[in-house]
């Protein structure tokens, strides 16, 4: 091997790795809510990613009618999107979810399954419904850094929107995890996914509190919906397979932590972007599913996660 | 101090249990069950497993009221209010805490996280700093522990977290199921040598304990629990050993069956 093919090598490798890693605090924050329903409430929910691509279609609305600069969508969709979970948490899933079922005195499969059915119908409801408001054509969000890129050196350089997103992304996170940890609601919602029964005993609402898990879990996907706005077009049924995305996230990560999102979305980031630089663009899926699939059978908590 | 207690008269009962009955399903669990406590109480609840102890305690803390599979029959006066029919997290803001049987702790928060979801009541938070101190006062190892993942700790010390859990929401009435089951000798006396300071002068408390002579030594009333029912009750000076045990394992003669 030459020097200069030495080189390239390198070159290749450290922007696989650090597009890849730019690319998993994206990942990270389209799989962060999915992970918060699931550590909290034991729920599954399958209309995660339609959520994300309502949130991308308000985006798109709300610009096109106002026509502010794109930053300031996040400013009304988020919090539009916080009452809607908490709104379908309390109307709908609270009702239907495993502590429900066994408050209900129904069997254990129930409490399994009727979430499931429940999100999946959901799931259906919203791509249909927004294939019928928006229709079937392509949407985006506009916007003039979507070609631009940060030159690090001559041959190494990373997405100015990536970089952004992965900034914007670690600080929700650090910030999501401090809430969690820090605060009186964050506390009860961990105590209450926790033991439910005896968090009522010290006077926390489940009710009120798994609602304000599920409004901060979609208020964080919102936020992912614009970025996927931001950096690609996308169309009512895109929701699936980032219900697959974050799916491979959670995996890698470990069920509910904050912290392990992040973790998984790098991680698969990375191996994605380098099977794509080293096999041809069909092996990025392929790579991150294989990945996924193995550490399923070999490490089903979670690369990171402790016990 | 506590709002609660300026509300209440001096001579008025805190606690006062109408024959209460729990239901699991069609299987009655406790039956007409009649309790009154004064301010300053201490009764212990004495019987073999399955006697419906923590049933009773369960149920004054709201735990067998809602869902399909428990339910309740009679009445629970809380500092005069009826409470049969309150939701948990309203009846421990009204001032009874209970300390679970098994401890039942959030085993991922830290010992501090665990203590401060004990304060979670907005009536209770900005008492944290004071309770914090007391509890640490208490059990001064907790202290030094306090950013210790509490599934850790040894079940003496779980049981001082769980204490001081309930001893967050500033209670006016505190009920301990099991207070020192699964837990070694030493420790017992730790907490038993502490309980006079945790049940603070005037305020009221339910001790399930099955150490008989140790539960009669620390109360100043009992009850005798069996088959669901208060087969005798008294003051421990007033009742001779002997009939108590007889009462425990139900060979008592004339008893209260019905």
């Amino acid at each position: 091997m030459t020097e200069e093919d030495l080189y390239w090598f390198a070159i290749d490798l450290l922007n696989g790795i650090l597009s890849g890693a730019m690319l998993g605090g994206y990942y990270a924050l389209v799989s962060v809510g999915l992970a918060l329903n699931f550590g909290v409430m034991k729920l599954v929910n399958l209309s995660h990613g339609d959520w994300l691509i309502v949130a991308a279609y308000l985006c798109v609305t709300l610009l096109t009618a106002t026509g502010v600069a794109p930053f300031w969508a996040p400013l009304v969709v988020v919090p539009v999107m916080y009452l809607v979970g908490y709104g379908i948490q309390r109307g709908v899933l609270n009702h239907v979810s495993s502590h429900a079922a066994e408050r209900r005195n129904l069997p254990p499969v129930y409490g399994l399954m009727l979430p499931l059915l429940v999100t999946f119908g959901l799931s259906i409801v919203l791509s249909q419904g927004m294939l019928i408001v928006f229709s079937a054509d392509a949407a985006t969000i506009p916007n003039e850094w979507s070609y631009s890129a940060i030159r690090l050196s001559q041959d190494l350089s990373i997405s100015t929107l990536r970089f952004g997103f992965f900034i914007a992304a670690a600080i929700l996170l650090a910030g999501l995890s401090a809430w969690l940890h820090r605060t009186h609601t964050g506390r009860a919602i961990r105590a209450a996914s926790d033991d439910p029964e005896i968090a009522a005993v010290m006077g926390i609402r489940t009710t009120h509190i798994y609602a304000v898990a599920s409004g901060v879990a979609l208020a964080s996907a919102s936020i992912a919906g614009f970025m996927i706005g931001m950096s690609r077009s996308f169309q009512p049924f895109d929701g699936t397979p980032f219900l697959l995305l974050a799916f491979g996230v959670v995996i890698l990560g470990g069920l509910g932590s904050v912290f392990g999102s992040l973790i998984g979305g790098v991680v698969l980031g990375i191996v994605q972007v380098l099977a794509g630089t080293y096999f041809g663009p069909a092996a990025q899926q392929v790579a991150g599913y294989l990945l996924i699939l193995l550490v399923l059978a070999m490490r089903p908590q979670g690369l990171f996660a402790r016990k | 101090m506590s709002t609660l207690a300026t509300n209440t008269p001096a001579q008025s009962a805190v606690l006062r249990v109408n024959s209460l009955s729990a239901y699991y399903g069609e299987l009655r669990a406790i039956h007409d069950i009649n309790i009154t406590l004064q301010r300053g109480d201490v009764l212990a609840i004495i019987g073999a497993n399955g006697a419906g102890k923590s049933t009773l305690l369960r149920s004054l803390a709201g735990l067998t009221t809602h869902g399909a599979r428990s339910h309740v029959r009679g009445s629970i006066e809380l500092h005069g209010q009826r409470v049969e029919t309150w939701r948990p997290e309203d009846i421990v803001n009204a001032g009874f805490a209970l300390v679970p049987e098994g401890r039942r702790l959030f085993s991922r928060l830290s010992v501090e996280d665990n203590l401060l979801a004990g304060a979670y009541l907005p009536r209770c938070r900005p008492l944290i700093p004071e309770r914090l101190e007391e509890v640490f006062t208490l059990f001064p190892r907790l202290r030094d522990r306090r950013q210790q993942v509490v599934s850790q700790m040894s079940g003496g010390e779980q049981q001082m977290v769980a204490i001081g859990r309930a001893l967050m929401s500033s209670p006016s009435v505190i009920a301990f199921d099991e207070l020192s089951l699964g837990l070694s000798p030493a420790m017992v006396e730790e907490i038993y040598q502490n309980l006079g300071r945790i049940i603070k002068q005037g305020s009221t408390a339910i001790i399930i304990e099955q150490d008989l002579k140790r539960a009669l030594a620390s109360c100043t009333r009992f009850c005798v629990m069996l088959e669901g029912n208060i087969v005798l009750e008294g003051k421990p000076d007033e009742v001779d050993y002997d009939t108590i045990t007889a009462a425990y394992f139900g060979s008592m003669q004339g008893s209260h069956h019905d």
